[in-house]
């Protein structure tokens, strides 16, 4: 019998003074957590501080002993929880895909349980295979066993993804991994993440990975919240020494101040320059060639501003100047202070700036380029 | 009454094949699994045979004895040991060969014989899987030699012949019943016993 | 040469062999039909009820004690003579073995695969239908193929219940002590037991292959 559908789009998932207690110790405390709809909220924290319970009680295979989940305004508890997990992805770090089944019978397995018939089944599967690149005549009639660990850990994901849940819970999904292969997929996860547009709540102990993929950034220990925010709060305002201590252990922040941007710029390719000159059908033409999204505009040899992809498509029909339609960029000199630069750009939600000496363009300075080359 | 002392009878002479069989088949089947811990071939031929003789019915290994050895006591007796070797000596063997190897190198290493090693480490090791595959050749025997009345052997399968032969169902029952019995009493005394002799550091 | 098979060839068909070893495996169809359904019956229901389990198992291992001939002349009375009382007390031999590796096997499926399942939404009935009996095929095969081989020796046993099958040949050979018939049809029901029993391993061990679990990077 097919299951409802419980939401088409998550606005919010809030959890409430949720407790949950295994004998007389707390695995998870009072946690208070909103978690946004659209974003990839990562879950980090020392082994056992309650990672793993917190997204269990998400989608009720953990039942919380107090304090209230709800998800879009509705407390989970009054759901079937069969019903609300086919609603919901789950990928975990073994990724446990079916021994006695086929790639293709574990990714079809719930939307055959579902009542499809096999042609829509099967065109699914061969949907999410190739999602995860992982081309379905090769792969479909595979047994888990024949596979990589890389490539079980691409079929897990397209499992979680066959009913086309709004919501993805992964555990850990790339922790197995070398980290050669880590790096690759988180990679890939990236791209598909811009693709699905889903909620995701990711549990990592990996702060790089944190950092890399996370929107926001939670940090438990001893089954409390200890800080949640954005990459740079924690990295910035760190609230005690276990925060610093995960998102920068080596305490190169600390010496942020003796850092100029010179140290961490990042060198401008010539494919993101375009001429003042040019209308906006050009420009756009342009750059999908160059396969980029954003554009620095300069006219006789000066910075006049930067312009997106997004809204010069809007433009089209009006065809003006990019001269005309630039935004202001800011500009940094070489010598200026990381940090003082990187607060600026956050204080007017920049990610990128130019940095320039005197006339001469040096290069861009990217904020979470930076975070990155920082750890 | 006469059937009293022909009951009786009977269950003495069936007692009597069922344990000189399991006594034979102990004594053939023990050296036979140590032989094999030394020589691999033999092991391996061993222990195929004995999985394939275990398929065969027991019917059919009484009918083949008799062109060769005839009927009677012996015929019986060995016909019935065909069968309840084969349990003892896979489980000894298993027994003696499931042994840590390490424990082994570290028995070499600080200079026990051979016959010691076999004495202090892979017999005690192997106490439990010999008397679970005797128990086992027990109950087998026990099954068997009910069977092997048609041959000559006499016991409690006699009586159950007897009654066959013009369809008597109180010779039936008065054949089978104990022969049932006996089984439960071969299974529950060897529980017992194997209660006893678990060596104190294997019980949980 | 010829001519020692042609002996054979009168000698087998003199007693009927193609006959009986028809008859002969059909009742053992039928009653490895019956145990596996009943088999696997009962070792689903004392795994959903595991109060029920170990009584049940006891009362089979008690079972599995009894003689084979007695089992089956006890059941006389009841059924009359024929591939009846052959027919049920091959079920009543091959349950045990059966049930037994079904329980066990459901039992023993690897939790990982259960949370899993759990995860991605499937009911309890999903996870059994779906995950835990198909995990389980390899030990419910090395069941029934233990099952086999009690079911062949108690339906030779039929030949002296008047069941027919084999056991009559060896049963008509023995009474009237023809050496002849009584190897030929001795080797030819061993021989037909060992096969079989050697395709019952040869799939089960095939089920093992298929069904073994691969263990990403440990
Ligand atoms: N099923 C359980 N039974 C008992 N204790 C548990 C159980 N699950 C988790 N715990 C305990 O709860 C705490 C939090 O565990 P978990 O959420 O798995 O932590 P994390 O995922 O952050 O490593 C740990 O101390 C763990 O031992
Ligand atoms: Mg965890």
């Amino acid at each position: 019998m097919p299951t409802q559908r419980l939401f088409e789009r998550i606005d919010s998932i809030e959890l409430q003074r949720v407790s949950k207690k295994y004998g007389s110790r707390y695995a998870v405390e009072s946690l208070e957590l909103t978690i946004e709809g659209g974003e990839l909220l990562i879950l980090i924290g020392p082994s056992g501080s309650g990672k793993t319970t917190t997204l269990r009680m998400i989608n009720r295979m953990t039942e919380p002993d107090s304090g209230n989940i709800l998800i879009n305004g509705q407390d989970i508890m009054q759901l079937d929880p069969v019903r609300l997990r086919r609603n919901i992805g789950y990928v975990i770090q073994n990724i446990g895909l079916f021994p006695h089944m086929t790639i293709g019978e574990n990714v079809g397995l719930v939307p055959k349980l579902e009542g499809w018939d096999e042609k829509r089944t099967n065109g699914r599967v061969r949907h999410l295979l190739d999602f995860v690149s992982l081309p379905p005549e090769q792969f479909i009639k595979r047994y888990p066993r024949q596979l990589s660990g890389g490539q079980q850990q691409r079929v897990g994901l397209a499992r979680a993804l066959a009913m086309d849940p709004p919501l993805l819970l992964m555990d850990e999904p790339f922790g197995a991994l070398d980290p050669i292969l880590r790096k690759q997929l988180q990679k890939e996860f990236l791209e598909i993440k811009k693709e699905i547009g889903r909620t995701i709540v990711f549990i990592t102990h990996d702060i790089e990975e944190a950092l890399r993929l996370g929107d926001r950034i939670a940090i438990m220990d001893n089954g409390r919240l200890v800080q949640v925010g954005a990459p740079e709060d924690l990295i910035f305002d760190p609230v005690n020494d276990l925060v610093s201590d995960i998102v920068d252990s080596e305490r190169k922040f600390k010496h942020m101040d003796m850092l100029n941007v010179k140290d961490l710029m990042t060198p401008l390719d010539a494919k993101y320059i375009l001429d003042g000159g040019m209308n906006a059908c050009e420009a756009v033409e342009i750059m999908k060639d160059r396969d980029i999204d954003i554009g620095i505009v300069f006219e006789n040899g000066m910075l006049a501003g930067k312009v997106e992809m997004i809204n010069l498509l809007k433009c089209e029909d009006e065809r003006p100047f990019l001269r005309d339609i630039t935004k202001p960029m800011k500009v940094f000199a070489l010598r200026d202070s990381v940090a003082t630069a990187l607060s600026e750009m956050k204080m007017s939600r920049e990610h990128m700036a130019m940095v320039m000496n005197a006339d001469t363009v040096c290069g861009i300075l990217v904020s979470d380029e930076v975070l990155l080359k920082l750890i | 009454m006469a059937s009293t002392a022909l009951i009786l009878h009977a269950t003495w002479e069936h007692i009597v094949l069922v344990y000189s069989t399991l006594l034979a088949s102990i004594l053939i089947a023990i050296p036979l699994a140590i032989a094999s811990l030394y020589n691999r071939q033999l092991a391996s031929v061993v222990i195929y045979f004995a999985n394939l003789v275990q398929a065969v019915p027991s019917f059919a290994v009484i009918a083949i004895v008799v062109p060769f050895l005839g009927i009677g006591f012996i015929p019986a007796l060995i016909a019935i040991m065909l069968r309840a070797l084969l349990p003892i000596i896979k489980n000894t063997y298993i027994g003696l060969t499931n042994v840590d190897p390490a424990l082994i190198d570290y028995a070499n290493g600080i200079g026990l014989s051979e016959w010691q090693i076999q004495r202090y480490i892979r017999f005690p090791n192997a106490y439990p899987a010999m008397f679970a595959g005797i128990r086992f050749s027990a109950i087998l025997a026990n099954s068997i030699a009910v069977l092997t009345a048609f041959i000559g052997s006499g016991g409690l399968g006699g009586i159950i012949f007897q009654g066959l032969i013009g369809y008597n169902a109180e010779k039936l029952l008065l054949g089978a019943i104990p022969a049932i019995f006996l089984a439960m009493l071969i299974d529950y005394s060897f529980a017992l016993l194997e209660k006893k002799l678990t060596p104190a550091y294997m019980k949980e | 040469m010829k001519e020692y098979f042609h002996e054979i060839l009168i000698l087998w068909n003199n007693h009927m062999l193609t006959m009986r070893t028809i008859e002969h495996l059909k009742m053992f169809s039928i009653a490895l039909i019956i145990s596996v359904i009943i088999g696997v019956g009962v070792g689903v229901l004392i795994y959903s009820q595991p109060k029920m389990a170990s009584p049940v198992l006891n009362f089979l291992n008690i079972l599995e004690t009894i003689p084979d001939l007695a089992l089956l002349v006890i059941l006389l009375p009841l059924l009359r003579l024929g591939t009846g009382p052959t027919i049920a007390a091959s079920v009543i031999y091959s349950i045990l073995p059966i049930a037994r590796n079904t329980y066990t096997g459901l039992k023993g499926v690897d939790g990982k695969y259960i949370y899993v399942a759990e995860a991605i939404g499937l009911s309890p009935r999903d996870i059994l239908l779906n995950v835990r009996i198909p995990m389980s095929l390899p030990l419910i095969a090395g069941g029934i193929r233990i099952a086999l081989v009690f079911t062949m020796g108690v339906v030779t046993l039929g030949g002296l219940v008047a069941a027919g099958g084999l056991g009559t040949v060896l049963q008509n050979g023995i009474q009237l002590y023809e050496k002849d018939a009584i190897l030929l049809a001795g080797l030819w029901t061993g021989i037909l037991a060992v096969i079989l029993d050697l395709g019952a391993g040869w799939i089960e061990k095939e089920l093992y292959k298929r069904y073994d679990t691969w263990h990403p990077q440990r």
